[in-house]
């Protein structure tokens, strides 16, 4: 795992969320990218082909805006709780610096080891 | 009267004077043991500060030594410390933890667990079993009602931690045991440097992001033996390894060697770990004392609390802390 900056504060707001890192960078994160690349094993594999890709995105995007319950998981990850839709996964810091810095957070790599 | 909010108790004609019928009275019972059983799940959540959930993806592993290893570690530490042995169909914890053949104390309707070594409270389906050669063979459901007894029923008191052991997979019991507890801080998951169980190890972690329980880390069980030697002084000696790989060190100037071999691979849980992103945890020996200490039912922390293995487990258990510390996420505003 590379070093990343500390992330020091998630403002959310109504369909995006600031990122603001320890180093001075500052990122937004729209709720539909977020939510597209989430981690989970249900919603990882849909990413793994172009057709199943593009019904998840409109999947997500066709999901009500809300701001998400946002919850620290130990001292690695975040975890966001919707009201609709998937919020069984858990971005790990890594992840979501990926995703502010507009980089695949899956690193180009399909996902290969489910459990269901 | 006929606003009134009280009402008159008639003998003869109200439906509510019938007694319940037999299994009327039965449901009731089970509701009434089902809401009570739920209450103290809540109340477990509170008296409980740290539950942390110990599991594998393959069998054989070393999940159970593991388990009560974290778990004497901790107590050694000074902790007030519980195991949870989830392991229906094949419970040894009480076995490694001294408590072959104890009997569990029931007072009012509540299971008090034995104490094992160094205080550690213990919980196991063993202690239910008639004879140890009797196996059980549940299905799903019922296994779920006894996890579910054994985390509602049992009246573990104050507790820093609570260390729960599965049987090797991914299926009920960890669902069960994620979805009825509360706060439960995350799982540790037992690999050995071995393909087959880094594989099952990736299943583990991709388990725990779908049930929502952080994955604290990743321990690399049985990861390399170390022998010693005495040999002339400052001497070059060379041991033949598994698969015949020679390793080469030199005595020190009493003559005393060590080398350690890795007896399956190396470095495979700390690769799993970090393709995954979560936390490696460290590694622990692979150390015989463990099956002599297990079969004697006197634990190798126990027997040598300052031995290389309590060593190493000390280190995991620092590790696992400061995981469970939200450190990383102190500081971290969120608006």
């Amino acid at each position: 795992m590379s070093e990343i900056p500390q992330l020091i504060r998630l403002e959310r707001n109504d369909t995006d969320m600031d990122l603001s890192y320890a180093d001075g960078s500052k990122f937004t994160v729209t709720y539909d990218d977020l939510r597209f690349t989430c981690p989970c094993a249900k919603c990882s594999p849909e990413r793994n082909d172009d057709e199943s890709a593009k019904s998840l995105r409109r999947e997500v995007e066709s999901l009500p805006a809300e701001k998400p319950k946002v919850r620290t998981i130990g001292k690695y990850a975040l975890a966001f709780d919707w009201v609709k839709g998937c919020s069984a996964g858990i971005y790990r810091f890594e992840r979501l610096w990926a995703l502010a810095n507009g980089q695949d957070p899956d690193g180009g790599k399909p996902y290969v080891h489910g459990a269901w | 009267m006929a606003d009134s909010p009280v009402t008159k108790h008639d003998p003869k004609g109200s439906d509510l004077l019938e007694s319940p019928s037999p299994q009327q009275q039965k449901q009731m019972e089970s509701a009434y043991a089902n809401m009570r059983r739920k209450m103290a799940m809540q109340e477990i959540g509170r008296k409980i500060k740290h539950k942390i959930m110990v599991l594998s993806g393959k069998g054989g592993v070393g999940k159970s030594t593991v388990s009560t290893g974290l778990a004497l570690s901790l107590a050694q530490q000074g902790h007030t410390v519980g195991i949870l042995d989830i392991d229906i169909t094949g419970p040894n914890v009480p076995k490694m933890m001294g408590l072959d053949g104890k009997r569990l104390h029931v007072e009012q309707g509540r299971i008090h667990p034995a104490q094992g070594h160094l205080g550690v409270k213990v919980i196991s389906m063993a202690f239910l079993l008639e004879d140890e050669d009797t196996p059980v063979v549940w299905r799903g459901p019922i296994k779920l009602g006894a996890i579910q007894q054994f985390i509602g029923d049992v009246e573990w008191g104050q507790l820093d931690y609570l260390v729960i052991d599965f049987p090797p997979g991914t299926s009920d019991e960890p669902l069960t045991v994620a979805q009825s507890l509360p706060d439960i801080d995350g799982m540790v998951i037992v690999t050995t440097p071995q393909d087959v169980a880094l594989l099952d190890s990736r299943k583990s972690i991709t388990f725990s992001e779908s049930l929502k329980v952080p994955v604290l880390g990743v321990v690399e069980n049985m990861s390399g033996y170390t022998i010693a030697g005495l040999t002339t002084p400052e001497t070059s000696v060379e041991v033949a390894g598994p698969g015949g790989k020679k390793h080469r060190v030199t005595s020190d100037k009493d003559g005393k060697f060590s080398v350690t071999l890795d007896i399956f691979k190396q470095g495979g849980g700390k690769s799993t770990a970090e393709e995954f992103g979560v936390p490696f945890l460290g590694e622990l020996p692979f150390d015989p004392g463990f099956v002599r200490g297990g079969d004697d039912g006197v634990h190798r922390i126990v027997s040598e609390p300052d031995g290389a293995s309590a060593i190493a487990f000390a280190k995991v258990v620092e590790a696992i802390k400061s995981q469970i510390g939200t450190s990383s996420s102190q500081g971290l505003e969120i608006i």
